[in-house]
């Protein structure tokens, strides 16, 4: 769900590195005023997961392959924006060092998956959390990887209507809503089922740490 | 008899003109470009859609779709820069530029300076080198 370079056109990813930038410079106040020392080395593990966790693919119904992001787990246990920085993080270094994802997509990718997603992500697990805390992690790692995918999926739809030649060629993504919305809607409901188990097992993990460091 | 012949030479002047459609194939052996395209897993990018382009041209020299192992073969007609734009359904793809000469050896490609482990280990690497100096600042900082 990396967005390449060249398949984004100029009218959308300018004005997303714009709201990108702004989102960027305000999670960096944020995550500098919230961090503390107990909680850094924490997420920076979790970030460095998610980072190994995006070379795991797995093989879906079709032929294709997606991978998890652990963008649920870091929402869900670290708030939403410590999870926003970190997944920017990831995909930055994954452009920029490696060419995974592009640079003039670097914002949708940061965009849907790293705000969107834990936003949604956070929402869903404060909200159920009160009810059942495996349930509301469990729903928190599907929403976290099966929104962005409705998002990137509508950004790439769009592509022919926002950019094309004079005789309605697409310039970049060439494939409209009809196409990317199963696209990638069906791969990434199945996928969210893993994702939710791991943000379950990694969510009880944490906690467990966390308790047992606070009374060492 | 002889209205016969006549009659059937017309005939064979009238299909004359059909001859331009009966397609015909030749068969030669010559250096291909062959380009590889496969997730990090080596699963192969198969049966996906692609397009080359000479440098600076916006209509493309080659069209088609990756083969059963993710493969693109194209024979280039000159020597330059040839972008190869590959594109799936979901989003997947590559869009990269290779040189080579009209003889399709390639010259250089811009290829990413990590293989798949050594990747994994670099950017774990940079994700906890960044975090310590943010340790060092937030202790900094500390009251």
């Amino acid at each position: 769900m990396h967005i390449p370079d060249g398949f984004i056109a100029p009218q959308l990813y300018l004005p997303l590195y714009g709201i990108a930038a702004g989102l960027w410079a305000h999670g960096a106040k944020r995550v500098a005023r919230d961090l503390d020392e107990t909680t850094l080395p924490w997420l920076a593990s979790l970030t460095a997961a998610s980072f190994a966790l995006s070379f795991v693919a797995l093989p879906l119904p079709g032929g294709t392959s997606a991978h998890v992001t652990g963008v649920g787990l870091l929402a869900a246990s670290f708030g939403v924006w410590n999870a926003f920085m970190a997944a920017s993080l990831v995909f930055a270094i994954q452009a920029l060092l490696f060419g995974d994802g592009g640079v003039t997509t670097l914002p949708l990718n940061a965009l849907a998956m790293g705000f969107a997603g834990a936003l949604a992500a956070r929402g869903l697990f404060l909200a159920l959390r009160r009810f059942h805390t495996g349930l509301a992690l469990f729903l928190a790692g599907w929403i976290g990887l099966f929104l962005p995918a409705l998002l990137i999926a509508l950004a790439l739809g769009a592509q022919p209507l926002i950019a094309h030649d004079a005789v309605g060629a697409p310039l970049y993504f060439p494939f409209g809503w009809a196409v990317t919305l199963p696209a990638l809607l069906i791969p990434h409901a199945l996928l969210g089922l893993g994702e939710g188990a791991l943000t379950v097992l990694g969510g009880g993990l944490i906690e467990r740490l966390r308790r047992r460091y606070r009374h060492d | 008899m002889k209205t016969l012949g006549l009659l059937l030479a017309g005939l064979l002047c009238l299909a004359h003109p059909a001859t331009a459609h009966d397609l015909q194939y030749a068969v030669s052996g010559a250096n291909a470009v062959v380009v590889k395209l496969f997730f990090v897993d080596n699963a192969p990018f198969s049966f996906e859609g692609y397009e080359i382009y000479r440098a600076g041209e916006k209509l493309p020299y080659q069209v088609g779709r990756t083969d059963s192992q993710g493969r693109i073969a194209f024979l280039p007609d000159r020597a330059g820069n040839w972008r190869i734009k590959a594109i799936s359904e979901d989003g997947h793809g590559l869009d990269f530029t290779l040189k080579t000469d009209a003889a399709a050896q390639v010259a250089a490609a811009d290829k990413p300076a990590y293989e798949r482990y050594g990747r994994i280990f670099v950017g774990i690497g940079v994700i906890l080198g960044l975090f310590g100096f943010l340790s060092l600042y937030v202790k900094r900082n500390s009251p």
